[in-house]
Formats: C-alpha cells, structure tokens, sequence
C-alpha cells in the first residue's frame, strides 16, 4: 500500500531528564531519553523495578506528584510541546487524546461506584454526552473488548467481576474517547496467563483498528515480544538500548540486554541441559549512580573508557540505537560467565528412587456459611468450596514437582494443606512413614523440622523488627538442632550459601532488597535442615536478573542437601526449567502429571494445551498455535459435572455426541508413558495427534 | 473502501484559542496543512488551513510595523477559522466516492471525518490519491494494460477467462466510460509475474477489444 505523507510521530521525547526534589537535594530518576512513537505502533520499555519506566510514562501527563518534574528535554505530543503545559490544557488533553492503563485494576476503578456509572462518566463529562446515549456507547465499547454480557456488566460493583474482566472495563474506558495515545503500566502482571493472552490479543487488534499509538511498560521479556514494533530497554534512568523487537531478541548490542536474555529460560530448556546467567550486582540507587557508563559496575566487558568517559545513544548500522562505547565488539556469541557466577552442575539422577512424600486421594474442602435463617440454625443444606479433589503423586527424594495453574485452582491450598496450615478433608498423605494429613498443632516437632515453607512475598512473612540473624537462627533453637553456642556460625554458614556475607547478620529486613530479602527467607526455610521445602511462587516478585539468581541457588542447595521441593510458579517456562515432574492443576482437580518433559510436547491434556498457547514466550520468531479459553473458571462450590474442564474445554468437539460424556461422567486416568497421567476422556491416540504447540522457526542455541 | 479506511485517524487538532502564530508554527513543524478546531471532548468547532491564515493586505490598515505586529498577536485561532456552519463534514462509514464528490464539488482540499460532532480523522485529497494509485496498483511491479472494451454484458469475463486460462491473475483493476470513444468503456489491469511479450497475444486474440496501452510498470 502507499506510504501515506509522512505522518509526524504521535509522541516525541528528546533529551527529557525527570528530578524528584528531596532533602538535601534532587534526585535524577531519568536521564537523556529520547524515542519517537508512531501512529499505530506498539513501543515497549522493558527493563528491572526502578529503573525508570514508570517514571517516563507519569512524566508524559504530568503525573509526577508535588516533587517531581521535567528537570530538561522536550516531550511533544501530536506536535505540541507538554513540558510546561497545566491546568486546564493538561486536563483536557488527559481526558480527550491521551488515556492510561496500569498495573492494578481495582486500583483504577471505584469500588463504591456501579461500572456502568463511572465508564459513562468519561463521556457524559468529557463530551457532554446524555446520558442514555453514553451508556450505549459504553456497552458497544464493552463488547469490542468482548466482555460477556456487557449490558448486565454495567450495573455490577468492581468487585463483582474477576480480574481479568476488571482489566478489560479499564481498557474500555481508556478507549471511549478514542485517544491517540495510551500508556499501559504493566497492564496484565496481575493477571493469569490464559487472560493475559487474550488481554495481549485485544490490545494489538485494537492498535490496529483505533490506530492509537502505545507506550507499553513492562519486565516481562515475553510479553514484549508478543506485542511491541520497537522496544527500548532502559537501565538506571537511562535508555541503553533501542531498536525493533526482531533486532532486540537476536542480535542485542548492549551488556544489559545481553544479560537480560541469559536471565530468562527458554521455553522448553531445562536445567540439566542450560543455565541461567543472573547479572551480578543491582540497578544502583539513582542518588548513587557510577561514574561513566551506568552499567559498567554490572558489564563483563567493563574497560578503562567505561569508568572515565559517559557513552551516548548512537546509531548502529542495522539502526539500533546503543548506548555502549565497544557495541561493535562485543558479540553475545562468544560470551563466557565471569568467575564470580558459579552455575549449579546439575547431576540427573537415575534409577528409581524412594519416594519421600506420597499423596492419595488428598481432598481439602472448604465449608461455606449461608446466611439465610436455616443456615444460621444450621439446618441448611452444607455446601462446600472443593478447593482441592483427589490429588495423588510420589515425589522422589531430591527432586522437585512443579504445580502450574491459573489462580483459583487449588495450588496453595494444596501445599498448605501437606505443611499443615489447613486440615485435609479425606485421602492420605504419608511423608517419612509420618501421616501429614493433620493440623500443625498436632504433629511431631521432628515433623514439622523436615518440612519447610518459602513464601512468595518475603516481605510480609518476615517480623521487621527482628534482625536477619535472629530470625534465621529461630528454628535452630526452635528445633534444638543446633547447640545454642554455634547457632551464629550455623546461621553465617547459610548465609553466605545464600551468598550474603556474614555481615548481613545484623539488619532488618528493611535494609534488604526484594532478591536479599527472598534469599533470607530461604535461608531461614532451610535453617532445621528440612526434607522438603514448599515453595510457593517464590521468584514471582522478583526481576528477571534476581530471578535467575534465587533459581541457581535453590538448584545448589538442591544438589548440596537433596532436598526435595513442590515449586508452584505461574510462569511456565520457569516451571520447565525448574522442576523434574509438572502437575497441571484445574479448579481443584489435578488433570495431568508426568515428568517436566513430558508435560511440554505431545500428548497433551486440552488445559495444559490452551496454557502452553498462552505463554508469551522472549523470542518474536517463535510460532504458537492460538487456543484461547472462553469464560472465566468456573465457581469451585458448584464445579462442573463429570469433567471439570468441560465448560471450556477447546477440543470436546472431538468426542462423539459432542463431547457428551464429559458433562456426565468423570474422566479416567489415561497413563501416556510411565509416570505421566492425563485425567481426558479423549483416547490417548487422539491426544497424540495434537501438534506440538510452539514451533521455533530458528534454532536457538 | 470506506472513509474509516483511509483517513487519517488522531490528526494534529488545535484550540479555538490558540493564537493564529502558534497554529501557523504547528503546521509548518509538522508539514501539515489542515487543524481541525476542537473544543473539549474532541468537539468539532472549526477547520484552519494554510490559506486561511494568509492576512489579506487589505486587514492591516496601515504598514505600521507596530500595528501590525500587535494585531498579528491579537489574532486567535477562532478569529481566522473555517466555523463550524460553515465547514463540509464527512461521516467515517461514508464511501471514498461520496468524499471525492463533496470535496469537488465545494473545492476543498480536506474534510474532517465526524461522527457526532466529534472528530475521529481527517481526510485530505492526497488521501485520495493514494487511493487512485493502489486502486490501480502503482506501488506494485507488474505489467499495465489499458484494454477498450464495447459497452455490453460479458467483456470484463472475456478478459479475466483469458488471463486466467494462462495461469495467470489479475492483481487490480479499474475500469471509466472512455473518454476518447462513446459506448466503450478502458479497463485498466496490472497483471504481475508476467513479461510484456507472452501477455500481448493473449490479450490481442479477445475478440472485439482493443489494446490501447500496455507497459512494464517499475
């Protein structure tokens, strides 16, 4: 088609360098960032917590609070400059051409307000708009974002709807009003992947239709790569790196984005076959930053000029842009980890080996109060949350099980019911020879030592005014396992496992980073020497970089103390990397189990199918078959009869009658190989059929 | 081929009371030649052009240097605009031939694209070139025919059964009442991955046409 005249970018930055006033002083949280958006482009920032992102975005529609502002630079919107603009321009413009998206959805929306209310509001106050014909225009935009029942929608609290419906009222209203720009803050981190995708698939059908320029911030390499033209990677405050995405993923100039790639797992690597490189060092605090290049503390290539001489954005020959003095020489190919990353060597057992923990017909049950009259009087019918049903598996000793799953299917409560923060409804569990199916004030303190629990938040589960030192030592004590006299060395030796030196023994957990913190609730998770460790989404908080750390440290002390651990994670290329048998879990219902390999390639169960089409994956060359689930999960007090899944299941079309015998009766247990199990009432013949679900169309090395 | 399609959607917009300079710079900067005028929530009150920020020597008064530099400060956006009552709109669900029809009748250059009272684009007469030129394929390489053919049912068949019957296909065409000879109409085709000599005998044995043009095109 015609090039069209050349259209001026939607959104121009140059040189913009944002300060936050403080005592004694400003801080420069961004510095010298330049990038263009084009109509209908998608422009990602990607980069690790406190590095800027979020800043460039709050700074575009002035947003940056009582202390900060735009210290230097231009920002032009449509032509316009912004720096500068207040008050009633700055509103209009807000409401009119630019809208937002952030992270959180119930952050954006007013809990006391009906969302039909306060979508139609966008219109009636912006536009003048009546207000019946507002409310038209709201369903209509509802059922673009394709909401179910919209009209119905409309009258419902915020807190009436799940997250992901949540998300997509706020995408709605951001687009009432048509705006030539929209700035998304990591507009699906809290979502689940399956809603994530079809979020990720809306927003780039209507960049497409609405020609909206999008500034997308987020941490996720996969995301990314699914919906950005061009990124920019910021490090420190400062842009490091732009260019298309293609050029991003395959041939990255810059250390940072380098390093960035080596941090994530590739779907379908595991840890017997690749390592996961984490960047040493951290982002430096913006009143602290190095002299010279920012990233020079952190690059393996670091050189003279680099500590003497800050290195500007210029332009490679393929047209990236680069901030970087040697970007021509260095080549990723040839990259060798520094002697200070040491990664795990991973010995693969083989031959069968004792199971440690063995779960049968595990149920936990919720029993949910009414609150009508016969309820009260207990008279009523008892119903109950089925949050966990019949789950049975062996873990054997020194490996690990990985749980996957959308929220809501039963992953938590499964291990908290094994570590004994809730009772089992019926079934058995045996660790040990020990029965675990009781509450935890009953059982053996020798029980309790050999099972230990890592959070996901550290920050909530660790008591801020009790040192380091004091609170990993307190099972020490708690268990006797240690004499009292050598708790403190027992206590540095773990310590600097975790690699923190001994002189972290004496803060609070306030002085920790997120990754530090984490590395000491993992430390005071194996202070008793435990058997098994229950991991819940313990790197789901944490950048990319702290990631791959606490990942390579739990594979050592894997190999150090033959541990065995259930890792539940959301992200499922961690899930493979990580662990040796994956279990696909689903309203409660454990639907396929086998070794991690397994799980990953043909056959697969239709849930654990639509899940792997649903990853976004860090490489823009990657081709996914496209399967996405209609509806939300269904309520775990009333799940649906025979199979679970059959609700939205993709491929009951294949059974006869349509797949009638799903709805009736509960399917069987199909063995596919040794150890992998798949709960379908499709024959495994078919399932065999399935073509695998990622395709890479380039061998990565 | 809708307006939708090819107007041009978040066009630079400007305030009625912006002054005139700052809109003249706005175009200038971004080399375009049209701002829609629009208050708030995108509500269209007007359209500014190039031409209508020309001051006509007649409005100065005197040459004072002076005077005219405070009544060039004076000037708003407002003052100088196309307004509203008198503006020609265009809906985005109309078709490109409704605009083109307005656009030569009333001798405009631009239409802003509204729908109710609210600007969602702007389309311009280099839209609707571009348009004419992939209508007939100009960005493509391939080989233009201009054929004329009588006036009568079955001629445009004639010519796609004889392209087809070679294995080969019509990427665009186009077809006007020919100027030059009452009762024909030119049909304009490109056909692509096709050389000039093996397409020529093809198109000379359709009985009772004419091959008035033909060229590689790029």
């Amino acid at each position: 088609m015609t090039e069209l005249k050349q259209a001026p970018p939607v959104l121009k930055l140059e040189n913009v360098a944002v300060a936050y006033k403080v005592r004694g002083g400003e801080i420069e949280a961004v510095q010298d960032v330049s990038f263009d958006i084009m109509r209908g482009e998608t422009h990602g920032i990607v980069g690790e917590s406190g590095c800027g992102k979020s800043t460039i975005a709050w700074a575009v529609v002035n947003f940056l609070g009582a202390n900060g502002y735009v210290k230097r630079g231009s920002i032009k919107f449509q032509g316009q400059e912004l720096v500068g603009v207040t008050g009633e321009e700055l509103r209009r413009l807000r409401g009119d051409q630019i809208a937002m998206v952030y992270q959180d959805p119930m952050q954006a929306l007013n809990p006391s307000m009906r969302l039909g209310d306060q979508m139609s509001e966008v219109l009636t106050v912006h536009r003048g708009m009546e207000q019946k014909a507002a409310e038209k225009r709201c369903i209509e935009m509802l059922e673009r974002v394709y909401m179910p029942d919209a009209a119905n929608v409309m009258k419902r609290y915020p807190h009436q709807i799940s997250g992901g419906q949540q998300q997509r009222v706020v995408i709605a209203t951001a687009l009432l009003n048509n705006p030539a720009l929209l700035l998304m803050d990591e507009p699906t981190t809290a979502l689940d992947v399956t809603v994530e995708a079809a979020v990720l698939d809306l927003i780039a059908e209507l960049r497409r239709e609405f020609d909206t320029a999008i500034m997308y911030i987020t941490h996720n390499l996969g995301v990314v790569a699914r919906v950005s033209t061009r990124v920019g990677v910021m490090y420190a405050g400062e842009m490091v790196e732009r260019a298309t995405v293609e050029q991003i993923y395959q041939n990255p100039y810059h250390p940072y984005t380098q390093g960035l790639i080596r941090c994530v797992p590739k779907l379908g690597a595991d840890k017997a076959k690749s390592v996961l490189y984490p960047i040493r060092g951290r982002v430096p605090p913006p009143n602290n930053r190095p002299f010279g290049c920012v990233f020079g503390p952190r690059c393996d290539y670091i050189q003279e000029r680099c500590r003497e001489e800050r290195p500007q954005l210029r332009q490679m020959p393929d047209g990236a842009m680069v901030r970087c003095h040697f970007a021509e020489e260095i080549d990723a190919l040839q990259w060798t980890p520094s002697e200070d990353i040491v990664p795990p060597s991973i010995e693969v057992k083989d031959g069968a080996v004792e199971p440690i923990i063995s779960v049968g017909d595990l149920k936990k049950y919720y029993e949910v109060k009414g609150s009508s009259l016969k309820d009260v009087l207990g008279f009523g019918e008892k119903r109950h949350v089925k949050a966990v049903e019949n789950a049975s598996f062996d873990i054997p000793k020194g490996t690990t099980l990985g749980v996957v799953g959308e929220s809501g299917c039963g992953k938590s409560t499964l291990i908290k019911t094994l570590i004994g923060l809730e009772d089992a409804t019926a079934g058995e569990a045996e660790f040990l020879g020990f029965d675990i199916t009781t509450n935890i004030s009953e059982r053996a303190s020798e029980l309790i030592q050999e099972l230990q629990m890592v959070f996901q938040n550290p920050d909530s589960t660790m008591n801020p005014s009790y040192t380091v030192g004091q609170q990993i030592g307190r099972p020490m004590r708690r268990f006797n396992t240690v004499p009292k006299d050598q708790i403190r060395g027992e206590v540095v030796k773990l310590l600097k496992a975790m690699r923190l030196g001994e002189n972290y023994f004496d803060r609070l957990p306030r002085q920790l980073s997120g990754g530090e913190k984490q590395r000491v609730g993992i430390a005071r998770a194996l202070a008793s020497y435990p058997d098994l460790v229950l991991c819940d989404e313990p790197v789901s908080a944490l950048d990319v970089s702290v990631q791959a750390a606490i990942l390579n440290l739990l594979l050592e002390v894997q190999q150090e103390f033959n541990t065995t651990l259930i890792f539940i994670a959301h992200d499922l290329s961690v899930v493979r990397f990580f662990s040796d048998q994956v279990a696909v879990m689903y309203l409660g219902q454990i639907m396929e189990i086998g070794p991690a390999e397994a799980i990953y390639a043909p056959p697969y169960h239709p849930y654990s199918e639509a899940l792997l089409s649903a990853v976004p994956i860090p490489d823009p060359t990657a081709v996914q078959k496209h399967i996405r689930l209609e509806g939300n999960v269904p309520s775990a007090i009333n799940p649906p009869s025979g199979c679970r899944f059959h609700t939205r299941c993709p491929r009951k079309d294949l059974l006869p009658d349509g797949g009638k015998i799903c709805e009736v009766e509960i399917p069987p247990w199909r063995e596919a190989v040794q150890g992998h199990r798949i709960f379908c009432h499709l024959p495994l013949e078919t399932l065999r059929t399935f073509d695998p679900v990622i395709t890479q169309s380039t061998e990565g090395s | 081929m809708l307006v939708k399609d090819y107007m041009m959607r978040h066009p630079i917009m400007i305030s009625p009371e912006t002054p005139a300079a700052e809109a003249q710079q706005l175009m200038i900067e971004n080399n375009v030649r049209h701002l829609p005028v629009v208050g708030d929530g995108k509500r269209i009150l007007g359209l500014i052009t190039r031409n209508k920020l020309r001051v006509p020597p007649t409005d100065l008064g005197s040459l004072n240097v002076w005077e005219i530099s405070r009544l060039l400060s004076d000037l708003k956006v407002k003052d100088m605009m196309v307004k509203h009552k008198d503006l020609i709109t265009i809906g985005p669900d109309e078709t490109l031939e409704c605009a083109a029809q307005m656009m030569i009748k009333s001798k405009v250059g631009c239409l802003p694209v509204v729908e109710d009272e609210i600007v969602v684009g702007i389309i311009t007469e280099v839209d609707m070139l571009a348009e004419l030129s992939d209508l007939l394929g100009g960005t493509v390489a391939g080989v233009r025919v201009t054929m004329r053919v009588p006036d009568k049912v079955g001629e445009y068949a004639k010519i796609t059964s004889a392209i087809a019957s070679q294995g080969w296909g019509i990427y665009t065409s186009g077809g006007v009442p020919s100027p030059k000879q009452p009762g024909f109409w030119d049909v304009v085709i490109k056909v692509r991955n096709v050389s000039k000599d093996d397409l020529i005998p093809v198109l000379e044995s359709i009985e009772g046409q004419e091959v008035v043009d033909i060229r590689e095109d790029l």
